[in-house]
């Protein structure tokens, strides 16, 4: 008997050693992450709209007030530039890195004039811009990651029906390209 | 268990046993927390519930699986802050059979939206004719500035929020552009309370 309760003891203590093990390589391992939805809706550096039903990504949008759009991102070759345009009454932008930890968020009125323009790149290529600057992005905020590849969700807010023509064209405008350096 | 199993199975039962003991606890004991909790560091605020920390890289491991397997688009700390609630303000689930009134004011905030879902988190349906979401810009106010919510199946004078009648839902309230989202919780914040009026037919 006291053979058996050690046994079962061994099995509690194998319990917990493997629910940690579960918990702690989770985020490595699952390819049900945001992440992986995000790559699932199509080609990165493009945004790609939410529908109100879960797609075949396994994404939507959430609030029926807010129109989503996400964007994958690599920054190993070049920089990424997001940028949209349009008066809204309410806009967001939040940037995560591939486990989808936060880079940066931005709205409306914490960003530059009325429109989006983030400029992501790793340390080195934020040097290099530095550097040059090249005056078209001299508005632009340059945010530095460490991240290689993340992705951008960008939000824009319906408050009425009426809204709803802005907010599409909005999004649909919305750019997520890598902007060439020389 | 000596006169039971004849001595040469006795070691491979105890192993089997310690084995079966392990894996099926250590993934029941798994997907049981995924599924409670979103991780530690909630703020809860009356009924409401939220996980300012959620999204970053200093959310605790629990948190990480958590959102690793939900998959789910967080907010950015410059977006907002979402609140969720499944219970009233006495602690009983929110039901579509009950009548409830939403009461009083939002934490600061430039905009807020408040919708309810099923239990299982899948969004209302939108494009029907029933109001199954309100933000602040439609919302119907006081001379305060406070509001006054009605959540039924059936309609309501006022404000009134649609829920599926007879089903278990839960309320989703975001505040957006908030300095809430950046708050460790220690600040005072008054959430808007959820009293149960009435259920039933009746």
């Amino acid at each position: 008997m006291l053979k058996v309760i050690l046994a079962l003891l061994n099995g509690l203590v194998g319990a917990g050693l493997l629910h940690l093990v579960i918990i702690l390589s989770l985020p490595s391992f699952s390819e049900r992450d945001a992440y992986s939805r995000v790559l699932g809706e199509g080609p990165p550096h493009r945004f790609h709209v939410l529908a109100a039903r879960v797609d075949a990504a396994g994404l939507q949008k959430t609030d029926p007030f807010l129109d989503t759009a996400v964007c994958a991102f690599d920054l190993s070759e070049n920089p990424v530039r997001l940028t949209a345009r349009g008066t809204l009454p309410f806009w967001s932008l939040a940037t995560f890195d591939s486990a989808s930890n936060e880079i940066f968020s931005i709205n409306d009125r914490t960003s530059v004039g009325n429109g989006l323009d983030v400029l992501l790149a790793t340390p080195v290529q934020a040097t290099a811009l530095r550097k040059a600057q090249p005056s078209p992005l001299s508005q632009s905020i340059i945010v530095e990651t460490r991240a290689v590849q993340g992705y951008a969700v960008l939000r824009a807010m319906a408050p009425q029906a009426s809204y709803k023509p802005m907010t599409t064209k909005f999004l649909a405008g919305a750019d997520c390209s890598t902007l060439e350096l020389r | 268990m000596q006169k039971v199993l004849p001595g040469l199975f006795r070691l491979p039962f105890l192993v089997l046993l310690a084995l079966t003991v392990a894996f099926g606890g250590g993934i029941w004991s798994t997907l049981v927390a995924l599924d409670a909790t979103t991780g530690f560091g909630a703020i809860r605020l009356g009924a409401w519930e939220a996980f300012p920390q959620a999204q970053t890289a200093d959310a605790d491991p629990y948190a990480k699986a958590h959102r690793a397997n939900g998959g789910r688009l967080l907010y950015g700390s410059a977006e907002g802050l979402s609140f969720t609630a499944t219970v009233d303000q006495k602690g009983e689930r929110l039901s579509g059979r009950c009548t409830y009134l939403i009461s009083g004011q939002t934490p600061v905030a430039r905009l807020w939206t408040l919708f309810a879902s099923r239990a299982n988190g899948e969004a209302p349906a939108t494009g029907q004719d029933l109001p199954v979401a309100l933000n602040s810009r439609t919302v119907l106010r006081d001379g305060n500035g406070a509001f006054v919510i009605t959540i039924a199946p059936q309609a309501a004078p006022g404000n009134w929020l649609a829920v599926p009648p007879d089903e278990p839902f839960r309320l989703t309230l975001t505040l957006l552009d908030t300095p809430t989202a950046g708050s460790s919780g220690l600040i005072d914040l008054a959430m808007p309370r959820i009293d149960r009026i009435g259920c039933g037919h009746a």
